[in-house]
């Protein structure tokens, strides 16, 4: 007789046993498997909400990968690009560049679970959740692949993690933060618990949502595809979270979630915002990034820390008030540096500046002008009048431009620690730093590397620094294309 | 001895690296974070503070106004 699915999970899912030659402290490390260490007694009744077996992994997985390559086969290649509005194609090569390869690290970070989780049920999830994330890989890298004989810099699908660009440091500092140097306690808190439970819905629902709207089907398959799958393994984190507060780790649950969500923030901010309102075409866009952001991460983040009795973060006034600003000041950033980006980036039209306003009330009165100014300076003197030739400040912690919240309201300090002074976006920048000093005292930013000559200060040879091939690779303005002053050998004149 | 600070121009929306002498006065400083920002040909009198929000003398050199490496200034037109 074949027994029933419920009659032998739970001997597939416990498999634990008690080891003869090691102890438990030596078989899980607390250096690897995470702090407070606490026998396997505690972690005893870890359980997942929604249980799998790995046959149904496997069959579920199949279909879901046969959807996206079915929607993929009926848009014959020499197609992709039919219908497909030039900002769209912007926004996926910058969506691509930015998480193609972090989802491998993210399958690194399962596999440390996946060995080091202090319950075999634990374990077990995370063995899938590897394989999760490797197929989050490959999906982009085929999709981007395709895409590349419409447009070379799609080959930044796979390259841009292996390069020095801005942009992308801040990106694998906050990964390697989060997946790569984390115990599998801090992993299934940071990762699972914030990280997808929180932030993913933002990048994969919220885009598959606008790819339906820009009629990008292979994307909005692929992104939603990949979501179901972080629903899944996004699941290690509630029981390990209740577990630390069972055992008097309280202190430590709310500080990895606060760091981690103002950490997420940032990287969000910078990818989804910017490209949300400044790249997806008007017709794409169904909410406002801040709408999405308040529905769909902070309201579900809120019910999560209600579940767990858990505080808001310290920080949460500034983050409210950063929702309204913080992607704006930046999308500015992007624009005047946009010859260190791989992607091409939007001056607002008219149209755009309406939908902005309606949505954020204080956007026309706050960058009008700033906006106004460069168009004025393109007219005026062509694209060089536009750029920004300056150094930003990059904050030691987030990695990117010290921002204003908005003109005039500015949040920047910095600390004094081992003869160095540190420059920081932010106060909680500079708190999780400060909570952390060893682990991120040493890192240089691309700033630090230029003015101490580890990198070179001359744009052209930033460029070559960056992995940009310039002129063809670096950014321009989306609807101006290639001004034939950037050909000039020596455009930092 | 060159010095390299964090301006951040109250009309501006990020903060720019300034790599200067530290010879050269705070007036001389606040213009040339301006220059580098988005509304240079505005003018009008600056006012600049450090990070503590005290008001620099526009005619002391960087260095005697305490001005070094990493430290942050902010200019506002009055």
């Amino acid at each position: 007789m074949v027994l029933r699915r419920d009659d032998w999970l739970d001997l597939a899912r416990k498999v634990d046993w008690t080891p003869r030659y090691v102890d438990e402290r030596e078989l899980f490390p607390e250096e690897i498997s995470g702090r407070p260490w606490l026998t396997h007694d505690a972690w005893r009744n870890w359980n997942e909400a929604y249980r799998t077996t790995y046959r149904e992994y496997v069959a579920n997985q199949r279909d879901k990968d046969a959807a996206v390559l079915g929607v993929r086969a009926a848009l014959t290649k020499p197609r992709l690009f039919d219908d497909l509005d030039p900002g769209w194609v912007q926004l996926v090569k910058f969506h691509n560049g930015a998480v193609a390869l972090a989802e491998y690290a993210g399958a690194v970070a399962e596999l440390r679970m996946a060995r080091f989780g202090r319950d075999s049920a634990w374990r077990t999830m995370a063995s899938l959740g590897a394989l999760d994330e490797i197929r989050h890989t490959q999906i982009p890298l085929l999709i981007g692949h395709d895409l590349l004989a419409h447009d070379g810099n799609f080959d930044w699908t796979h390259k841009a993690f292996h390069t020095n660009q801005w942009l992308i440091l801040a990106a694998r500092h906050l990964f390697d933060d989060m997946f790569l140097a984390a115990d599998a306690i801090d992993l299934a808190i940071q990762l699972n618990f914030v990280f997808e439970t929180g932030f993913t819905n933002l990048q994969f629902m919220a885009m598959a949502a606008m790819a339906d709207r820009a009629h990008h089907h292979v994307f909005e398959k692929t992104v939603a595809s990949i979501q179901t799958d972080e629903a899944r393994h996004a699941q290690i984190g509630h029981p390990v979270l209740r577990t630390l507060l069972e055992n008097g780790s309280r202190e430590r649950a709310q500080y990895l979630i606060d760091k981690m969500w103002w950490r997420c923030w940032r990287l969000f901010l910078a990818l989804s915002g910017t490209a949300m309102e400044y790249l997806a075409p008007l017709s794409a866009r169904n909410r406002s990034f801040k709408e999405f952001m308040t529905e769909w991460v902070t309201e579900q983040f809120m019910k999560n820390l209600a579940e767990f009795d858990l505080e808001k973060p310290w920080f949460w006034d500034l983050f409210i008030e950063e929702l309204d600003y913080a992607h704006h000041s930046l999308q500015l950033g992007l624009y005047t540096y946009r010859t260190t980006l791989w992607f091409d980036v939007a001056m607002p039209d008219r149209a755009e500046r309406a939908w902005l306003n309606e949505k954020y009330p204080q956007w026309e009165e706050t960058y009008g002008a700033l906006w106004d100014q460069l168009e004025l300076r393109w007219e005026a003197d062509g694209e060089a009048n536009t750029l920004a030739y300056g150094l930003p400040a990059l904050c030691n912690l987030c990695q990117l431009p010290a921002l204003f919240i908005r003109p005039g309201r500015n949040t920047a300090c910095t600390i004094e620690m081992g003869g160095r002074r540190y420059l920081f976006c932010s106060e909680p920048c500079r708190w999780i730093f400060e909570q952390e000093s060893s682990r991120f005292a040493d890192h240089n930013s691309v700033v630090d590397r230029i003015v101490a000559g580890e990198a070179p200060g001359k744009l052209t040879e930033l460029h070559r620094w960056m992995g940009l091939q310039a002129p063809v690779e670096t950014g321009k303005d989306l609807r101006r294309g290639l001004d034939p002053w950037r050909l000039d050998p020596v455009p930092t004149a | 001895m060159r010095v390299y600070l964090f301006g951040f121009a109250s009309d501006d929306f990020l903060g720019r690296v300034i790599v200067t002498p530290d010879q050269r006065t705070v007036a001389q400083l606040a213009d040339q974070l301006v220059a580098w920002g988005q509304a240079p040909e505005r003018g009008g009198p600056l006012t600049v503070r450090n990070e503590a929000g005290d008001i620099l003398d526009p005619a002391a050199t960087i260095r005697v106004a305490g001005l070094g490496n990493g430290d942050i200034f902010t200019v506002e037109r009055r």
